[in-house]
Formats: C-alpha cells, structure tokens, sequence
C-alpha cells in the first residue's frame, strides 16, 4: 500500500438535523502518524463530525474515504473493521462489571473450545493498563472508580484492537493533572507508533502539547487548519469566535458575517477574544 | 558471582520481594490485597514477603480501610523525607518524587505546549507533585526539598534562566518563588544538563564516579562537568554551555543571539528538516525510533550530528580532563548508531598516548535523568545545610 495515502479522507461531507444544518460541506484529511485536533465553540458540529467518523450517524451527503478507498461507516462494528476506533464523553461502561470485564466487552477472549478465557483477559488487561502507566486494578468494578479512572479504563479498550486511528472526544475534559498527563503522554505514544488520532477538546494547552495540527469549526464549517508550530492561542481563539483576518488565511469564510453567538462582540479585537468565549457560557481553554 | 540459581527457594524469594517492589513503586501505595492481584502472587506470600521487606526497612505499613473492612496499606519506606525534582524542557514537565535512599518512588511526564509560560507550568507542576504524593500514599509535609531541572542556561546565583529566548515564557520568571511558597522547603534551579550528570554520577551509569563530563543531547546540547564529585558551575553558573559554542562562524544566527553555535546545527528542526524531502514531517523521536529500526537516512543524520557533538566535546576533554564522559539525552537513545561515531571522533581528538584513555558510555537515564538529578540535588542541599547546621 502507497504510504502516501491518507489514512482517512473526509469529503463535502454534509449533516442536516431537520431545519439545522450541523455540517456545511467540511472537508478534512487525516494522514498517517499525526494527531489532529478540531477545536470550536459549542454547537461548531466538532461532535457530529466525530459521530460520523466514528460510524454513529450517518451524513447527509459526502463521504468518507479510507486509505484511499470510498467506504460508508454504516455502525461502530464497521468502524472498527476499518482500524477506527473511538472514545466519547459518556464513557460507555457496565457498572456491574471489574475492569477486565469492561475492557473486553462484547469480544472476549474464548479458549480454544468457546469458552470463556478469564484468565487469558486479565492478564491482557493488567498488559494494557501497564502500558497506561495506571494504577487500576483489573477485579475492581468499575462502580468503584473515579471518572478520571474510568476515562483511562474507555481509553485503554482502544488499545486492545491495535486501531489505525483513535477518535478521543474531550479526553482531558474533567481530569486530575496527572489523570491529563496520562492521557496526553497515551496520545503521543500511539503517534509514535504510528497510529493516528483526531481529538475533541477544549483545553487549548492540551491541544497546543500534542496535536500535529488543529483544524478549527465554526457554524459546521472548517474554517482553518494550522500546524501546531505555526499558529497561537489568539489566532485559534478568534477564529472560533469568528473574528477572522481575512488577510491572514486565504481559507477564512466569513461569508456569514455574523459570529456563532448572535452579534455580540463581533468587532472586538482580537486581544478580547477571551472574554468572548466565557460570556458563551463555555469553558474554553484560555491563552494562558 | 555467575552461579546458576535458577528454581532455588532464595531466587525465587528474591524474585517476588523484587516483583513486590516494582510493583509499589510503580504504581505506588497498596493494600497487601491489591499487591497479591497486581503481582499475581498468592496472598499468604505477599503477606510474609511484605514483613519481610518491612523488617529490611524496604517498606513500611499503615492500617486503612478498604471497601469498608480493614486492610494493610503497604508503603515503600521513606527515611526521614523526600525530594521532589522537576525537569522542565520545551516541550516537556516530568516530575519525580525520589526517597532518601535517591530511589524513584513516583514518575510523570506532561506534554507541554510549545512556548508554555513558566506561570501555568509552575501551577500545574505543583498540583502533579500533590497528587503524585497522595497517589505514593505521602504527605506534603514530608518534602524536604525541591530541584527543578530547566533545559536553558541557569543563572546558578539568582535562580532564573540566564540567557533570553532559549526558554520562552520563562525569561527571569522567579522560579523558587512559587515552589518554596507551596512546600515551604528549599528549592534549587539547575541546568537540565548538570542535573542529569548528578542522576548519572549518584545512581546512574557512573554511580560514584567523581570526575567525568555528561553530554546531553536533546534539542540542542549542553554538559554537566563532574569536578571531584561537584558539579562545576562557574561564577555566574553558565559552565558547560557546549552548545553555545561556535562551530561555524558563517552559520545561523542562534536563539543566545550568537552566530554558529552548534546548537544552531543539532538543534530538532534543524535535523528534521535535513529529512523532510524523504521522509516528511518529524520530531526527533520519529529520527531516533527509526534509526533504531534501520533506517539508513536516519542514521546518517544521527551519526553526522554525533561528529560535530564529540568535535565540541574533545575541546571540553582537553580542557577539563575527565575520567569517562556519558551520552545522554534523545540523541543517545540511538545506541551505538551515537555512541561509536561519537567516541570515534573523541579518541581522535584526544592526546594519542593519554595516561588513561577517556572512556565513552551510555547514559542510564538518557531520556528522563534531569528530574531525579534535580530531586538528588535538591536532598543533597538539605542535607548539606544540616550538616552545617550542627
């Protein structure tokens, strides 16, 4: 396979939730071995573009290409047969269940005549979470953990189905400062294994430690993607308050003219983005 | 010293105590329940291997309740306190928590954001080193002193980075201040590369070694100078500073605002870039992990920056006439694809028929040494003050 390829194209891909429009033709590559980040106020269409990565709702028109080959993302199984899979807020886990349990649902691991192999899981999952750096023990249920450990649990079942690329929706979000450092240091690692990833996030300095590139939504559209090294908090803050310098990226659409919120703040400058983002009742990750 | 003990009752004691161990410091303070499950070892052995342990001094209990019952919480023993030490580099904070035997007892690494402000890093380091010690199962009160290794020249008599623009965000930022006001304990600022020649010298690949010389090779170069087992720093702390050496007098102007110091030559993008026609975008991680795999670009890069390193460090030999001189850093993660180019360009710079020949290793810590160099430092300052304390 040319290595070339990028692992996943995303083409004029559409959304329509009745009379809202959550994607407006957005258009995104994905190569090998990078971490991209999609930034964007609330309501921007960040989550619907993941869902529809992630084989959770289907787009209105458009498609999306994978190493180079046109495929439709019917459910998450058909996701995770193409190599991608994802990890979302809502940390889907049974409380009734430890930890090797949860890790392994839905494919455990059978000895050779079907039958349930509990011993072969946990200590595959003691291996997996080893990997993580964490301290969880595998036969605790999950009842017992804090979220912070249950977002390591969500992310340590990625690893078991070695994925071409992982879809992490606000992985830092609500995380201890070491829960976070666990997290970012996993993003890296599975960069450098040359797995690919998109994150969701708000924390701006989460984004600026391990993204490759940052692509910024605003009203369902893409309107800029940067490299990391090139661009700053101000410029990604205003672009998703939609005051953008025209002059500065040929990509800008500003067609719209009006930013996300209604006309508040539209000719603020740029030094008072900040304040912008707060009074839209989201917490952003501020230039700090 | 080569005897075969394979299946005997001692090496297999020897075995669980070390798996015992591990585990603790890894993963930190547990119930003997949680080791038994972690370890895989039956309880009843947990159990008599920890008194054993806790009668060697190695470890320590306490009682605590777990799931509403009873249980024994198992600790590594902590001697009369803890050092914490802080690496902050560009792109990276890692934090340690070291015991007075200079063990490891907890490690983190934070990825940073490029151009961090030292404000936000500083805040965040605090709160890592608070949870990594309730994590460890201690107290704050129990730290006795805090390093902070920082990968830009040090002003080793006010305690900030020296020279401008190597650290945005960190130019004459008061560094103690913040750390002494949230632990109330010494705190020492180094440079990353003196801190790793401490860890190298006290528990790494020349542990008691007095006179040798590190080489860091991360995103640019720096040395630690070991001087009869004290790290030379010089009147204003700047000792070292290999990377701001001149090279190339034509050469790019480099971030201390120098012209063709070999940083502006070893430097990351410089090296990535040198690839970027073949292999795409880089970090130095990519360079050195597929130099590893074989990659002949890569190790052609790799052992190019090698030579203009050890051309540098020959002058730095002759100059302070060390016993051995360790590699360490990301560069150094490469192995002999460093190392032999390296030693290869030393030896030919060196006196030909030296009295001892200057011997080249690896580094033990070569990726994280500057943060238990700097928890080293900063328990070998206290204890230096109580000492003259009386």
């Amino acid at each position: 396979m040319n290595d070339m390829t990028p692992l996943l194209e995303i083409k004029d891909v559409s959304k329509r939730f009745e009379y809202v429009e959550a994607l407006k033709s957005v258009n995104l590559t994905i190569g090998r071995r990078e971490v991209v980040a999609l930034v964007g106020d609330n309501g921007a269409g960040k989550s619907t573009l993941v869902k529809i990565i992630a084989g959770l709702c289907q787009p209105t028109s458009g498609g999306l290409v994978v190493r180079g080959e046109p495929v439709r993302i019917g459910d998450v199984r058909d996701a995770n047969a193409l190599g991608i899979v994802s990890v979302f807020q809502g940390n889907e886990l049974c409380e009734n269940l430890n930890v090797a349990a949860n890790l392994f649902l839905g494919r455990e691991l059978r000895t050779g005549c079907g039958i349930r192999d509990e011993n072969a899981m946990v200590v595959r999952a003691r291996a997996v979470l080893d990997t993580l750096s964490s301290s969880i023990q595998v036969g605790r249920p999950v009842a017992s953990l804090s979220v912070g450990q249950r977002r390591i649990i969500a992310i340590a079942k990625t690893l078991l189905s070695e994925p071409d690329l992982v879809v992490l929706d606000e992985p830092t979000d609500s995380l201890s400062v070491m829960q976070t450092a666990e997290v970012l240091e996993y993003t890296r690692r599975l960069r450098a294994e040359g797995r690919s990833v998109i994150m969701v996030c708000h924390d701006l300095p989460d984004v600026f430690a391990v993204a490759d590139r940052i692509a910024v939504l605003r009203q369902g559209r893409i309107i800029a993607v940067h490299e990391t090294c090139e661009t700053s908090y101000e410029q990604i803050l205003a672009e998703m308050a939609g005051i953008v310098d025209e002059d500065a990226d040929g990509r800008g659409d500003e067609s719209d003219g009006v930013p996300a919120g209604g006309a508040v703040g539209y000719r603020i400058r740029v030094g008072t983005s900040r304040r912008l983002i707060e009074r839209r009742g989201e917490q952003s990750g501020l230039p700090v | 010293m080569a005897r075969r003990t394979n299946g005997s009752q001692a090496s297999l004691r020897r075995a669980n105590q070390a798996s015992l161990l591990e585990s603790i410091h890894r993963f930190g303070a547990m119930t003997q329940v949680e080791l038994a499950e972690i370890t895989g070892l039956s309880t009843t052995t947990v159990s008599t291997q920890v008194h054993q342990l806790v009668q060697e001094g190695k470890l320590e209990t306490r009682n605590t309740v777990r799931n509403g019952r009873r249980a024994t919480l198992v600790a590594l023993a902590r001697k009369q306190g803890l050092g914490v030490g802080l690496s902050i580099t560009r792109r990276d904070l890692i934090v340690v928590v070291a015991d007075y035997a200079k063990d490891v007892i907890a490690r983190r690494r934070l990825p940073l954001p490029a151009k961090h402000k030292a404000d936000t890093t500083l805040e965040r380091a605090v709160r890592l080193v608070n949870e990594m010690l309730e994590n460890a199962g201690a107290d704050a009160g129990e730290v006795v002193g805090v390093g902070v290794a920082v990968g830009a020249p040090v002003d080793y008599r006010a305690q900030t980075v020296a020279v401008p623009g190597i650290l945005p965000g960190w130019n004459g930022v008061d560094i103690r201040g913040p750390l002494a006001t949230a632990f109330h304990v010494p705190v020492v600022v180094d440079n990353d590369a003196n801190a790793a020649a401490v860890c190298e010298g006290r528990v790494g690949a020349v542990a008691g070694r007095q006179n040798f010389v590190y080489i860091g090779t991360n995103d640019g170069v720096g040395a630690g100078i070991m001087v009869n087992g004290d790290i030379l720093h010089g009147v204003t702390g700047l000792a070292g500073e290999i990377g701001h050496i001149q090279v190339d007098p034509l050469g790019s102007i480099c971030s201390c605002g120098n012209r063709g110091c070999l940083n502006t030559i070893v430097d990351e993008t410089r090296l990535v870039s040198l690839l970027s026609v073949t292999h795409g975008n880089m970090t130095l991680e990519d360079l050195v992990r597929l130099a590893n795999d074989g990659d002949p670009g890569c190790r052609r890069v790799i052992a190019d920056t090698a030579v203009r390193i050890g051309t540098v460090a020959g002058d730095l030999c002759i100059s302070v006439d060390p016993e051995m001189v360790v590699v360490g850093g990301n560069l150094a993660m490469s192995g002999d694809t460093f190392i032999e180019p390296f030693s290869e360009t030393l030896q030919r710079l060196l006196f030909p028929n030296a009295l001892t020949p200057i011997r080249v290793c690896a580094a033990a810590h070569p990726d994280y040494g500057a943060a238990p160099g700097a928890a080293i430092m900063a328990i070998e300052v206290v204890e230096k003050r109580s000492l003259l304390q009386g």
